[in-house]
């Protein structure tokens, strides 16, 4: 088995409160990975302690092999980890066009910018049409494309997205699933986040489950059901 | 006075260039990392002393005196964000903006301690030549060249902003660090070129000011009010703002003092600014106030 | 909606309570020989001038005096939340009502107090209603500017002498240790305003302002109330300490009067002691006093190293000297700590 992401022990603290308990997560390369778990299980928390955004209190994050634990966020994102994080954070007062470009800011990702530039513009032809306007004039689903859009321009490894389909209409969802799918079988490997169970057992290869900071139910997404992450997912959090 | 007017909007507006190359760095910085750096105005005579001590010591040409000022400041300025203020700025406002006038202390006191408390000047042929005379008006060579220069600064810098990659970086860092940092954009890193962005416009307004006017080591403190009237008229971080921002400072106060006399030169810019700062606390040109 | 805000009210008590275990003025005020500590270092202090030679009785006047003008900064800075770096105006006001007072007119020095504690208010008051529509550092530089529009403008005016200023001569009449009583009282006077704000209404609404999650229910007119009595204390007491620095320094002038560095000095009393804390001016105008005499001949590099002190301390130790004093003091001796 070859995990890309291998995370072990993690505890991250919000002040006080502990946001991620004993955390044990293994991402295989080239799958899709799905986190399901409701508002304020520790997934964003989780996502951006993978990221460096959040300084973990303890245990370990290995990105291919290498410690990233304590690393640098731009650091980490140059070694071919992109996220779009919640609420897609395009730049409202640049263009879609220069929005793209800040993903290929990297030399790697730079030297293969107009190959990249090609396929995001194939891959999202509004995004084309629009390259001149400013970012704050898309809709919710277009900023959702123009940071998806932006991460492949980083020509990633992998791509941790954070709740891509909030707020979004069911059509633009499916569309934005389905990019997912042909990235994937490009080899890129996919961490998601999901509030939903349908959809995330649907697309994910594996999916972990988690309440309350900690996880609490993993496994190959073809083999859980959805009665049983529901249980999980709902039995505890009930009384919380 | 009525005469004389058209003498003093004219000077009023060339002044104003030098106004805003005094102010365009403290600008970048505002817009960049939102610190008030109480220090600008320091940082700039420390590039008006090195200057003049290195023309003076050297060949006698201020030009390369600048550009040997410019390399010494580049590396003060990776010192100061990089060791101090870098290590503060993620803690709020306050620490951050009391670094920098620890800094100021400290820079306009080793003034005092190496060149004592005399007045100073750059000599220059500028200042002696007029470009135009008539029986009206006569344009200083030197005020033309210090607006020519703010303008070539203003425009170099807005290509800079908009067309490179490394300007989009600085943008991007400044609007959103989190997502920055995500696109691997060190924003620690852009913050250091951005102080040194600074200090470059700073050593060559600092050269402008020192042929000008006379300085001596506590002058920082005056021309850091101008710059903070600058950019607060013209919107903080605004580039082209800084230049209509500069030029409205200068206006108030030499037609002001046209109007009311001489000795209030100073005091109806201050003047002028309370005004703005008490009506429009967000500055005339910026963002929030076009909204 | 008034039952939760008295319900937040007692809250907050009980959180001053709690805050209040941790100052070491308190631990010690509240402490079983609490009086007799308070009574010996007053006695300590009103004796001074029994036992000290002049060049000691002089330190202590600066102390006291820059301790006072730490606390008005302080309360400023540290407590409301308004970074002031036009301090100065006031004191350039004290200063001036005394020259007045005295000189020009010949009147009994004690009046110049009075006026310098009146002019002072009502300065405040007026320059409240632009300064207060700003924001942050605007406010900074706007108290600053006004300090600097104060100067420009004594420069040329023709009442106070332009830019000569005066020769305060009631000084040369008075020795060292009358002006001692002076800037006793100036300094325990300060301390005593501020104690007393932080324990009174006042105290508990500036505790809410710090307080986020508070400050929600104190916004608007209480918050600008809150912040404007601050404003108008602190101006007062800087105002009649600006009479008193001046009482003793026997000369004054627009440049000096109203110069920025009386806040540099402020400043880097209150960060190196510890900022919004009683106890840190006290620590800090000690510190700051000592280093200005230690280097007496080399004003300059005194200024460069309190630069220095307070850039670090603002680095390692953002809580000053007193947070330092916090840590270490309630957990090794009192152990007192919250939560």
């Amino acid at each position: 088995m070859n995990n890309i992401i291998e995370i072990s022990g993690l505890n991250v603290m919000h002040g006080d409160l502990r946001a991620l308990a004993d955390v044990s997560m293994n991402i295989e390369s080239g799958k899709i990975v799905s986190i399901i778990g409701a508002n304020g299980a520790g997934k964003s928390t989780l996502l951006n302690t993978i990221m460096g955004v959040h300084a973990p209190a303890a245990g370990a994050i290995r990105f291919e092999g290498r410690d990233i634990t304590k690393m640098r966020t731009s650091k980490i994102a140059s070694l071919g980890l992109a996220m779009t994080p919640e609420g897609s954070r395009v730049f409202a007062d640049m263009s879609v066009m220069e929005n793209l470009l800040m993903g290929a800011y990297l030399p790697g990702a730079k030297k293969a910018k107009a190959g990249q530039l090609e396929k995001v513009y194939d891959m999202f032809p509004v995004l084309k049409e629009k390259s001149a306007q400013l970012a704050s004039f898309l809709s919710g689903g277009q900023r959702q494309m123009l940071s998806i859009a932006r991460a492949i321009m980083m020509n990633p490894k992998v791509i941790i997205c954070d709740e891509i389909s909030l707020g979004l209409a069911p059509v633009i969802i499916h569309d934005i699933y389905a990019k997912v799918k042909e990235l994937n079988a490009e080899g890129i490997t996919f961490l998601l986040v999901e509030q939903e169970i349908k959809r995330s057992l649907r697309h994910a290869d594996y999916s972990y489950v988690m309440v309350k900071g900690r996880v609490v139910m993993e496994g190959k997404s073809s083999g859980l059901s959805r009665e049983a992450v529901s249980d999980a997912y709902f039995g505890i959090n009930q009384f919380a | 006075m009525l005469e004389t007017l058209p003498q003093a909007i004219v000077t009023g507006v060339l002044l104003g260039g030098l106004y805003a190359i005094i102010g365009i760095g403290m600008s970048l910085i505002f817009g960049i990392m939102k610190l008030t750096n109480i220090a600008h105005g320091d940082i700039m005579i420390l590039g008006t002393f090195l200057t003049m001590h290195i023309t003076q010591s050297l060949t006698g040409n201020p030009i390369i005196g600048l550009l040997l000022t410019i390399a010494i400041m580049l590396a003060f300025a990776f010192a100061i964000q990089n060791f101090l203020i870098n290590k503060v700025i993620t803690k709020g406002a306050e620490p951050a903006l009391l670094v920098t006038f620890g800094l100021s202390i400290i820079i306009s006191n080793a003034l005092f301690l190496v060149f004592g408390a005399n007045t100073h000047t750059i000599p220059s042929t500028l200042v002696t030549t007029n470009l135009i005379r008539t029986a009206h008006v006569s344009v200083s060579m030197m005020y033309a060249v210090s607006f020519i220069v703010a303008v070539a600064v203003i425009v170099a810098l807005s290509l800079v902003m908009n067309r490179t990659s490394f300007g989009r970086a600085i943008r991007a860092a400044s609007s959103d660090t989190v997502m920055s940092e995500l696109l691997g954009i060190n924003t620690k890193h852009m913050y250091i070129f951005a102080m040194m962005l600074t200090v470059v416009t700073a050593s060559i307004a600092g050269m402008l000011v020192g042929m000008t006017f006379p300085f001596y080591p506590t002058t920082g403190t005056q021309y850091l009010i101008i710059a903070f009237g600058v950019v607060v008229i013209g919107g903080m971080g605004s580039l082209l703002g800084t230049l209509v921002g500069g030029i409205i400072l200068g206006l108030a106060q030499l037609v002001g003092a046209n109007l009311i006399g001489a000795t209030y030169q100073q005091l109806i810019g201050f003047i002028v600014l309370l005004v703005i700062l008490a009506v429009r606390p967000q500055g005339l040109l910026s963002k929030a106030a076009r909204k | 909606m008034g039952a939760v805000f008295s319900k937040i009210k007692d809250n907050l008590k009980e959180g001053i309570r709690e805050n209040s275990e941790n100052s070491l003025a308190r631990k010690i005020a509240h402490g079983k020989n609490a009086k007799f500590i308070w009574i010996a270092v007053m006695a300590v202090l009103l004796t001074v001038p029994a036992y000290a030679g002049d060049y000691a009785i002089n330190v202590m006047i600066l102390m006291l005096f820059y301790m006072a003008l730490g606390q008005m900064w302080n309360l400023l800075g540290g407590y409301a939340g308004l970074v002031s770096l036009g301090q100065q105006s006031f004191i350039g006001i004290g200063g001036y009502a005394l020259a007045i007072v005295s000189e020009k007119y010949g009147l009994p020095a004690p009046l110049a107090f009075a006026v310098a504690a009146g002019v002072s208010v009502l300065f405040a008051l007026v320059i409240s209603i632009p300064i207060f529509k700003m924001q942050g550092v605007y406010f900074t530089i706007g108290t600053w500017i006004v300090s600097e529009c104060l100067a420009l403008w004594f420069s040329t005016w023709a009442w106070v002498h332009y830019a000569q200023g005066y020769n305060i001569t009631v000084t040369y009449n008075l020795s060292a240790k009358q002006i001692y009583y002076v800037a006793f009282a100036v300094g325990i006077g300060s301390l005593a305003v501020v104690y007393f704000i932080l324990r009174s209404k006042l105290g508990l609404a500036l505790m809410a302002m710090r307080d986020n999650s508070a400050a929600a229910e104190v916004r608007g007119v209480e918050l600008y109330r809150t912040k404007l009595k601050c404003f108008v204390i602190s101006a007062c007491v800087t105002g009649v300490a600006g009479a008193a620095i001046y009482l003793q320094q026997a000369f004054i002038q627009p440049s000096n009067a109203f110069g920025i560095s009386w806040t540099v000095s402020m400043v880097f009393i209150v960060v190196i002691g510890g900022l919004g804390t009683v106890e840190g001016p006290i620590i800090g105008a000690v510190i700051y006093v000592l280093i200005r005499q230690f280097l007496y001949n080399f004003p300059g590099f005194s200024m460069v190293i309190l630069g220095i002190i307070a850039i670090a301390i603002i680095l390692l130790a953002p809580r000053g000297i007193m947070g330092l004093v916090q840590k270490w003091v309630s957990i090794d001796i009192f152990s007192v700590r919250r939560r």
